[in-house]
């Protein structure tokens, strides 16, 4: 039946398939209800907090490694945005795969006639992200007041087209993570280390080049995705973005994306012939 | 239907003493040793047939089960379902299968069960009249129509279950894969399902292949069995036959109405339990005629049934004989 | 009674925590790389001080502070929030509930015996420390020195009495790892963990010396880095001690009574 089908044909079967998880991951997440009010103030909270640093560090100087206050802010704002999308969709699948290979019970997604990586990346996330996504466009609007300008559309599109980059990178970081979680069962704190690794991506990238040389080039290595998730289009929206950085940026992001779906693969091939 | 042949499993597992210097001298390197789940298992099921796999824990069995699912490697030899290789996990495979593994399910944990089959509905690309009508069958014959839309993490364990095998057979499967299905159920609830699932083979024509500790599943369900031990297949074939090859005794039951010597009782044969007004006796089937001759002429006999001994005793008899059998060879 | 049972079954219980560590090597590993912000935060404020010293904070006195913070929150932080919060969820508590020993005993003997291997772990950044920023550090003087080693322990404890009255609200409240959070975040920010004490605007820095956040972190990493006098660091530890002399008391009292609530109300 499946290879019979035209491409056409299997992406819109996923495309329904997308919506019936989708509407069950929602379903799921409204269940506890006082959970949606009190974590999306504790997610304001944190917005507010992780903005302390900045208004501290742009207290002290007028600029950092060529970046203006209110330069820095788009950063944060790109960096917001992108933290709900890895708190909100990628990071609760995260946990769930965890979850299923603890309990055994991730035979029971291998055994359906569905990709594997799309059912367990969509099996859950959590609304009250919406939260955080509201709080980012609030920073963007204030940051482009204070700069006293606002984005070209072709400086947008091109912001909108690392979105979708970043969003990619991010989640194949994220399969990286999870098949690691298939020789190290017990890796509840994975996803507070993707997360804190993530967080220095709230500072422009060229704050970190060329401190302590050496041991830092290889923390560039994982902040360099960084740099394209947050960096890049906050330069992109500001008009600041190289071209060849960005054909640069591109092609990276697929390589990467294609590297991790090989992973994964290998990880479930090791699960199905290494378990019992 | 299901083709197995010469089918070996081994994998490779992390052995540390107990201990702090073990303890600390595992962070730095691990032993592993090598274990042989399956070795050189080979046999074929036909289209609707219900086989029941026999055998100790850690005898085989769910691996046998995950490989024919598709759920783990072979390390060695050929399997086939249908015309499929389960490794391959072909979408059309999965379609022809199903497994239901006891004490775990696939239900979503916070969301009603009818939320699970509209899931599987969709991940199964079950046209929507066809997937409506089979769900109304199987809720009707389990008889949990009121059960579906409560959540599951508020349902007991024997209606998760029956819950969880509507999610199972949404898809009408042609093969049905069961580990262990009535683990932790009631004697009652463990009645009903044995009844569904030969309701369904009946039905729908799917094999079914089952294992089980219970051996009134198995006495129940499925006239063929395959029993297998440390991995080795030692019986292939009907459960009858094996309960008459292993134990040639048949059990007379005599209810006396008053209490009778022990030594009158000798005479007749084995004494396998006596109290007061009750006794079993263990005799060859050749005798078993002679026997219930005497015992009626000298025994106060209220009641006298002649029965097969249970099959856990068959089973036990059965493994330490093939246990006896292997001590000789040498284990690596 | 209890106690005496609870000191003669510990080094049994520290033993068991060890072999746990060790079992979980690379959730260890994977710990230590997940509490990498005081290294970002040393990145950044280093490139802000190149053009010139922030505060009495040059490029070294950054280094020292953050590699300094590094060290002491590796030694001293807790995952009891989450092990109690889980424990409490799905009913384990009520196995450990019925052990003649109460529980708390075996908490902190687990993370105890998680203390040498940090301690393995954290003896690179000290060395680091040293050889990097060793003038601007209180290593000469003892006295300094041994307050410093009296404020680590006294933050171990202080850390490890606050989480549990945190976990212990999962007795009460469905949310009770949201809350953590909002706790995490406030201490972010009055501990000195993001930022140096110093640095922050005065109205901060006054509600820091009131709150116990910086007598988690703030104090010992002060002391180290010299930034103290004996007087002064003197009446710290003090207060420090205080503070941890009463969040042992609330957090018992706390568990106490979420203890007959979750007996209640069967977990």
């Amino acid at each position: 039946m499946a290879m019979t089908k035209s491409a056409f044909a299997i992406a819109r079967r996923y495309a329904g398939l997308l919506r019936v998880q989708i509407r069950t991951a929602t379903i799921g997440a409204m269940q506890y209800r006082a959970d949606f009010v009190v974590r999306g103030f504790i997610a304001l909270l944190w917005m507010v907090v992780a903005l302390v640093p900045l208004v501290v560090v742009f207290g002290a100087r007028q600029q950092v490694a060529g970046w203006t206050f209110a330069e820095a802010l788009v950063v944060v704002a790109w960096f917001t945005l992108l933290k709900a999308i890895l708190e909100g969709a990628v990071s609760p699948s995260l946990t769930a795969v965890v979850e299923h290979v603890r309990n055994g019970t991730l035979d029971f997604v291998l055994l359906k006639p569905a990709d594997a990586q799309f059912l367990v990346s969509t099996a859950k996330f959590e609304p009250w992200r919406i939260i955080d996504l509201l709080g980012a466009l609030a920073i963007f609007v204030y940051a482009f007041r204070l700069l006293g300008r606002w984005p070209h559309p072709a400086q947008l599109a091109l912001a909108l087209v690392f979105l979708v980059l970043a969003t990619m990178t991010l989640y194949s970081i994220w399969i990286l993570v999870v098949s690691a979680a298939f020789w190290v069962v017990k890796v509840d704190n994975l996803s507070y280390l993707f997360g804190s690794l993530f967080d220095a991506g709230r500072w422009p990238i060229d704050i970190f080049r060329g401190v302590f040389r050496g041991a830092l080039r290889f923390a560039f290595t994982f902040i360099f995705p960084l740099a394209l998730m947050t960096t890049y289009p906050a330069q992109a929206l500001l008009g600041k973005l190289a071209p060849s950085t960005a054909l640069y940026a591109l092609g990276g992001g697929v390589v990467f994306a294609r590297v991790a779906r090989q992973v994964w693969k290998r990880a479930l091939r090791m699960y199905t012939s290494a378990s019992s | 239907m299901i083709d197995v042949k010469n089918l070996s499993k081994s994998y490779r597992v992390h052995r540390r003493a107990p201990g702090l210097g073990a303890a600390l001298r595992s962070v730095i390197r691990r032993r592993y040793e090598t274990v042989k789940a399956v070795e050189d298992l080979s046999f074929h099921i036909n289209e609707g047939e219900r086989v029941g796999f026999l055998g100790p824990n850690g005898a085989g069995k769910t691996t046998t089960l995950k490989i024919l699912s598709g759920l783990l490697y072979p390390s060695a030899g050929q399997v086939r379902v249908g015309p499929f290789v389960p490794q391959q996990r072909d979408p059309r495979f999965l379609q022809l299968i199903t497994l239901v593994m006891g004490q775990k399910q696939q239900l979503l944990w916070d969301l009603p069960p009818a939320d699970t089959y509209a899931m599987n509905r969709a991940i199964y690309d079950l046209p929507r009249a066809q997937a409506d009508e089979t769900q109304k069958t199987l809720v009707e014959l389990l008889d949990i129509g009121d059960l579906i839309n409560k959540p599951t993490r508020q349902l007991s364990l024997g209606e998760r279950m029956k819950c969880e095998l509507v999610a199972a057979l949404l898809h009408q499967p042609r093969v049905l894969f069961l580990d262990e299905p009535t683990i932790g159920l009631d004697v009652s609830m463990q009645a009903k399902m044995r009844e569904f699932i030969r309701d369904y083979n009946q039905r729908f024509g799917a094999a079914v292949l089952l294992t089980s500790h219970y051996m009134d599943d198995v006495t129940a369900l499925c006239p063929r069995v395959i029993v297998i031990d440390h991995g080795h297949l030692i019986y292939d074939g009907d459960l009858q036959e094996l309960v008459r090859r292993v134990r040639p005794d048949k059990r007379v039951s005599i209810r006396l109405s008053v209490p009778i010597e022990r030594a009158q009782l000798d005479k007749l044969g084995v004494v396998v339990s006596a109290d007061a007004a009750h006794v079993v006796l263990s005799v060859p089937s050749g005798k078993v005629n002679v026997v219930v001759r005497d015992a009626l002429a000298t025994l106060p006999v209220v009641d006298l049934t002649i029965e097969d001994p249970p099959l856990e005793e068959v089973m036990r008899e059965m493994f330490s004989a093939h246990r006896e059998g292997t001590r000789d060879r040498a284990v690596p | 009674m209890t106690i005496r049972r609870a000191i003669r079954a510990y080094p049994t219980l520290l033993r068991v925590g060890l072999s746990e560590v060790v079992a979980y090597r690379a959730e260890f590993l994977v710990w230590i790389l997940t509490t990498n912000m005081p290294l970002v935060m040393l990145a950044i404020w280093h490139a802000v001080a190149r053009d010139g010293a922030v505060g009495r904070f040059d490029q070294k006195e950054f280094t020292a502070y953050y590699l300094a913070v590094q060290a002491v929150r590796l030694l001293t932080s807790t995952w009891v929030v989450w092990q109690m919060s889980m424990e409490i969820r799905d009913g384990t508590l009520a196995a450990k509930l019925l052990r003649p020993v109460h529980p708390l005993y075996a908490y902190s003997a687990e993370h105890l015996a998680a203390v040498p291997l940090r301690a393995l772990v954290v003896s690179p950044i000290f060395a680091i420390l040293v050889y990097l920023a060793g003038d601007r550090l209180a290593i000469h003087d003892a006295t300094l020195l041994v307050i410093f080693a009296a404020s680590l322990v006294g933050a171990w404890l202080l850390i490890f009495f606050t989480m549990v009255l945190l976990g212990a609200l999962a007795f009460y409240m469905e949310s009770a790892l949201g809350l953590f959070e909002l706790w995490l975040g406030i201490h972010a920010i009055f501990s000195g963990y993001l930022i140096p004490l110093e640095v922050l605007p005065p109205w901060i820095r006054g509600a820091t010396r009131v709150l116990p956040f910086r007598y988690m972190l703030g104090f010992p990493v002060e002391t180290l880095v010299g930034l103290e006098t004996h007087a002064s660091a003197l009446r710290e530890l003090a207060v420090q001690w205080g503070y941890v002399g009463f969040f042992f008391a609330v957090s018992l009292l706390v568990w106490r009574a979420g203890v007959r609530r979750f007996a209640a109300y069967g977990g």
